[in-house]
């Protein structure tokens, strides 16, 4: 039994354990361990990771003359690390008092929910696992679509009927992009009558150009619709809003990602940089499918993050953003360099790793208050320090400031742009940084600074089973942003793998001839300057004095807590004068269009069916067929 | 072999019978049906072991074709007769009050079907078309639930189906004028000569138009989202599972055997198309259980249709596939409806009162949709390569047409499915005529039938790989023609394939018919 096996058998095994006590509360205990577990055996294949030889499985199933496999390389052990750390959280967080209140919050059949929660986040895990072990395109199908069910799942799990809908929103989506999917499989079948990954290329180079761009664009219909890209993101923010709690910490940290996996075994694994970037539309030489997704992603990056600045749900915020970072990991991605692939894919762990942490809080401030809506929090910070701080942390990250880890990957990304003489696109992503930048100002502002409301002067700090689980992402984020040098070896690992240039490190981060960059260097700099700033501050500095929370002024007038000065609807008028007649929904147009159309055609067809004649109906059937016949007939019989 | 005439004998003698013995007994006219169905599945199975992979013909009568009546059997036959009883056995009337007719009717349709999976020859699928049509004008009209609409409806259905068996009949004769004969090997042999003209071509058209209001073809079915309302579930199953089916075969039995050419294919192709755009768009709108069965169920034919539409055994082992699929899914569903009954609306959070129901609806959902590792999976993942394999263009928009329509399917149906699992708080207020709160003893035995379709459809998952070779050696033998032409005239031929090739060159031999066409 290899590895691999082991790791399938174990992980569908757990699913099977979890099915079983679904019903009792040693749920909390179990689903913990056994993600621990699965997360051991990924270890035991940490050789993938540092160069080491795929990892293949010892099932292949026959069927309809198709033979699928299954292996691991070290993108697939990447992702599936991401998957299990995401999920390990999630599940820490979930069982200590955060189950009582569930529970609670279900009513009578609250034990079952929180079971069926516990299960399903299991399922996710395991048909990740599948989709990533993936060795062919029928597998990479089959896992595909198991991955979107569940995910469907999870969202669907949420009792409100506007969950619901979101739900059905995001399934609709999800089965399109399987569908365009199968579409292109059925495309390369009927070329080369094969689905192994090897022979793709071979049958790639048969097709006709037009052919091929029909191609790549169902791949990347496929894979957008679930990483989220413009302007197929309509669904994910909604979505991910409205699941339940932990749920959606791991949904937002990694499901989605799998679009970008998809992306990089099929378009940089398998057809490649030369082959993208020769695929021109209109005889364009700049209107090649490399350029056209590079400005994909950059719109991306752009539009959701200025959505997400017009949030007052913090769930919603992080939701957007959550699809906004997905560009940034995109550009670095197709630009296909050693820096800029490195960065897009170290961006997927940095982001998983601060979008859970960041999550969480929001989860563990509803534990608190009940409620996400920026309208009604505030001034949690002494209420709930720790929380804050995890809040901080996961915000610099996801700005992409140093010393976090997004900065890193971020950087890398930056970096490729310049060198790569992509400056528009680099204004792109920066702009987007600003309003990342903007928004995370406002996300923990709302919670955590400004006013602290009455009703919220008992709130306390959550308790530790849910700290702990938060405070280790937070740890992540940091040490990994302190030292590059931990992951960047499974990027390297993954470029030597799916032939890219590698990229060279060491401990602190980036060996460049061009200017590396050195995160320890960075962060001693930084924490002396914050060091010399803290002495003058509280040895050199005058009198200073602790006031209350409440005891505060403006304009030369006190403000009780009785009088509201927090807000958080036109956060930043200034801006929003400036940027806010583009917000115009354009993309939404496009959906209701779509939908539109599909009732357009329902109602004649439905009116179609409804005559009153149906013998008639069958006599202009028949004159109809028959006068066909006979203008054929002069061609062919 | 002979005793397989006894498929459509028995029955038929058995409805005749059953007046007569319940005057004797009661209980022995009910037991009469059931007794003869497992007889004939009896048979069935011990002609599938004595058969092999060989066919066979029973002439009736002594009379050698291309006279008197012959039946043709071989393991497509019997595997549909198998289906046929099976069916029956499920959807007998088992502990209704019904009246004695209703069991003569069921027996007349059962002969009927049989007669339909069996006949050679052109005339007696047309008469046993017609028994099939009279005995289900019967049977819905004595619905008693809704006795007086059950009566309009099958006024309606009488006209369009009636009208229909006359294109049939005209599609027949002209058949009869243009080759003088209607025994289906004879008309094999001579078709490539004869039929493949325009007069021959539009003898098909009728054929498949006339047959196609029976097979819910695209657009002669208005009648299914009526009728399917007013009867009871187990008819709805035999309609919507079994008797489109037969008459999809009898539309197949022509295709095959006589006009294997790419114009037949295309229409076929087309209707199948419209079929399926038109029944998922229609079932989209839908608000209540029955109309989205129906129309889902239309867009299943449609679906069927396409596979058929593939030239040869690949096309034809998909659509039996299908066939199998949709008959296992949609009998399930149509049972689960008699408790999540009535309009969508009243369904809302209906999981939290039948919890199970619900599971077993979203699993059927699921395999109808085609998700992995469910059956629907590999039939549809079979259709759409296979369609891509072809040559024609056309195929690959119908591929984006039965990919679009799955993507609207899923919508529907899961914008049904999350109803169910909703949590409403004004439940009670709402006068409910959910009709799951009354537990008939009917209800509860529907409910097993569809725990037990359920079964068959995870146990179809397991064993795929066997089923899916049986399938597609069944096809490859019933897609040749030369081996039915062989069978029905061991002697006859030969010589007059041979004659035919000396004579005249040009003239394909059937041979080499089905690579050209």
């Amino acid at each position: 039994m290899t590895n691999l096996d082991e790791l399938l058998i174990f992980s569908g095994l757990s699913l099977l354990a979890l099915f079983f006590a679904r019903k009792s509360l040693m749920l909390r205990q179990l689903a913990p361990v056994l993600y621990a577990c699965i997360l051991l055996i990924l270890i035991k294949m940490s050789a993938l990771a540092y160069g080491g030889a795929i990892e293949t499985s010892s099932f292949t199933i026959e069927l309809l003359g198709f033979e699928m496999s299954w292996r691991f390389d070290a993108l697939s052990w990447f992702f599936a690390v991401i998957t299990l750390i995401a999920a390990l959280a999630s599940a820490v967080f979930m069982s200590g008092d955060w189950a009582r209140y569930y529970c609670e919050q279900q009513g009578e059949k609250g034990l079952q929910r929180y079971g069926l929660l516990h299960l399903v986040l299991m399922l996710n895990v395991f048909t990740m696992l599948i989709l990533l072990a993936s060795g062919d395109l029928l597998s990479l199908f089959i896992g595909w679509e198991l991955v979107s069910w569940a995910s469907f799942w999870m969202m669907a799990l949420s009792p409100e009927a506007k969950a619901r809908q979101a739900a059905v929103k995001y399934l609709v989506y999800a089965m399109a992009g399987a569908m365009a999917l199968l579409a292109a499989i059925a495309m390369i079948y009927a070329a080369g009558g094969t689905l192994q990954y090897g022979q793709l290329v071979a049958v790639l180079t048969e097709l006709s150009k037009t052919q091929q761009i029909v191609l790549v664009l169902l791949f990347s219909t496929a894979f957008s619709i679930k990483f989220g890209l413009v302007p197929f993101h309509l669904w994910q923010a909604k979505a991910y809003a409205y699941t339940p709690g932990p749920g959606a910490a791991f949904l937002a940290a990694i499901s989605s990602r799998v679009g970008l996996y998809a992306f990089v075994v099929v378009f940089v694994q398998l057809i490649g940089f030369a082959q993208l970037h020769s695929l021109d539309i209109l005889h364009s030489v700049w209107l090649n499918i490399q350029n056209i997704l590079l400005w994909i992603a950059a719109l991306t990056v752009i539009i959701p993050t200025y959505i997400a600045l017009q949030q007052h749900d913090a769930k919603r915020l992080l939701a957007w953003h959550g699809i906004g970072q997905g560009g940034y990991m995109l550009l670095g991605l197709m630009m296909f360099d050693s820096i800029g692939t490195a960065g897009g894919l170290m961006h997927v762990f940095n982001y998983a790793s601060y979008q859970a942490a960041l999550f969480l809080t929001i989860v563990a401030v509803v534990y608190r208050t009940g409620t996400s809506d920026f309208n009604k929090l505030g001034g949690l910070v002494t209420q709930m320090p720790l929380t804050f701080l995890v809040m901080l942390i996961g915000i610099i990250g996801l700005a992409g400031l140093p010393p976090m880890n997004g900065f890193v990957s971020k950087w890398m990304v930056y970096r490729s742009l310049l060198l790569n003489g992509q400056p528009l696109l680099f204004v792109a992503a920066v702009f987007g940084t600003l309003g990342t930048i903007l928004s995370v100002y406002k996300l923990i502002h709302n919670t955590f600074l400004g006013q602290l409301r009455l009703e919220h002067q008992q709130v306390k700090e959550v308790p530790w089973s849910m700290l702990i689980p938060m405070l280790a992402l937070s740890l992540i984020t940091f040490i990994t942003g302190f030292m590059p040098g931990l992951i960047l070896p499974w990027i390297a690992s993954i470029q030597q793998s799916i032939g890219l240039p590698v990229i060279a490190y060491d401990l602190g981060g980036i060996v460049y001839d061009k200017g590396g960059l050195d995160m320890i260097y960075v962060c001693m700099v930084m924490f002396y300057g914050f060091g010399v700033g803290a002495v003058i501050f509280y040895f050199l500095g005058g009198r200073s004095k602790r006031v209350h929370q409440y005891d505060n002024y403006a304009g030369g007038h006190f403000l009780s807590s009785k009088v509201r000065y927090h807000y958080s609807n036109n956060f930043y008028p200034g801006l929003m004068n400036l940027i806010g007649p583009w917000y115009r929904g354009s993309v939404v147009w496009l959906e209701k269009a779509v939908v539109s159309l599909v009732s357009l055609a329902s109602n004649l067809f439905e009116h179609m069916y409804r005559s009153r004649q149906p013998v008639m109906m069958l006599a202009v059937v028949m004159v109809f067929a028959l006068f066909a016949v006979l203008v054929k007939s002069g061609a062919s019989i | 072999m002979n005793e397989m005439a006894l498929l459509v004998a028995l029955p038929l003698l058995g409805a005749f019978l059953i007046p007569v013995v319940a005057r004797i007994s009661d209980f022995a006219a009910k037991l009469l049906g059931p007794l003869i169905i497992l007889f004939i599945l009896g048979l069935c199975f011990s002609a599938w072991n004595a058969l092999g992979s060989s066919a066979t013909a029973i002439y009736l009568g002594g009379f050698i074709p291309p006279m008197g009546i012959t039946f043709y059997i071989d393991q497509f036959a019997i595997l549909m007769s198998i289906l046929v009883s099976l069916v029956f056995l499920v959807i007998w009337p088992w502990n209704k009050e019904v009246e004695l007719r209703e069991y003569s009717l069921y027996l007349l349709l059962l002969a009927a079907s049989f007669g339909l999976v069996l006949s050679g020859d052109l005339f007696n699928l047309y008469v046993f078309y017609e028994l099939l049509a009279v005995a289900s004008y019967g049977l819905i009209a004595n619905q008693s639930k809704h006795r007086g609409l059950a009566a309009a409806v099958t006024l309606r259905f009488l006209f369009i189906s009636s009208a229909g068996s006359v294109l049939l009949l005209l599609g027949i004769a002209i058949i009869y004028t243009l080759t003088g004969s209607l025994n289906i090997a004879h008309l094999a042999v001579v078709a490539p000569e004869k039929l493949h003209n325009l007069a021959g071509f539009s003898a098909f058209i009728l054929i498949a138009i006339g047959a196609g209001v029976k097979a819910e073809m695209f657009p002669v079915n208005a009648w299914v989202s009526e009728v399917y309302a007013v009867v009871s579930k187990p008819l709805a199953v035999l309609m919507a599972g079994l008797i489109s089916k037969l008459a999809v075969i009898l539309i197949i039995r022509v295709l095959l055997m006589l006009y294997q050419q790419p114009e037949a294919l295309q229409f076929l192709l087309i209707v199948g198309v419209l079929g399926v755009i038109s029944g998922e768009l229609v079932a989209w709108r839908a608000r209540d259980m029955i109309r989205m069965l129906s129309f889902s169920s239309i867009a299943q034919l449609g679906l069927i249709f396409i596979a058929f539409s593939i030239a040869g055994e690949k096309g034809l082992w998909i659509g039996l596939a299908l066939m199998i699929h949709h008959l296992i899914v949609k009998g399930g569903l149509f049972f689960l409806a008699e408790k999540l009954n009535g309009s969508f609306a009243n369904l809302t959070g209906c999981a939290s009162r039948s919890p199970f129901a619900v599971a077993l609806f979203v699993l059927f959902v699921l395999s109808l949709l085609g998700i992995p590792p469910l059956p629907g999976f590999w039939i549809k993942l079979a259709l759409i390569l296979n369609l891509a394999a072809e040559v024609d263009s056309m195929y690959f928009y119908a591929i984006v047409f039965i990919l679009i329509a799955t993507v609207i399917e899923a919508a529907y149906l899961f914008k049904l499915i999350t109803r169910m699992y909703q949590i409403e708080e004004s439940q009670q207020l709402l006068p409910t005529s959910h009709s799951s709160s009354v537990k008939t003893s009917e209800n509860r035995l529907y409910y097993r039938f569809a725990q037990l379709f359920a079964v068959l459809l995870i146990s179809v998952m397991v064993f795929i790989s066997p089923i899916e070779k049986t399938l597609f050696n069944i096809a490859r033998q019933s897609s040749d023609v030369n081996f039915y032409i062989k069978t029905v005239f061991p002697g006859y031929y030969r010589s007059h394939a041979i004659s035919k090739q000396q004579t005249d060159p040009k003239q394909l031999s059937p041979d080499k018919r089905g690579e050209t066409s």
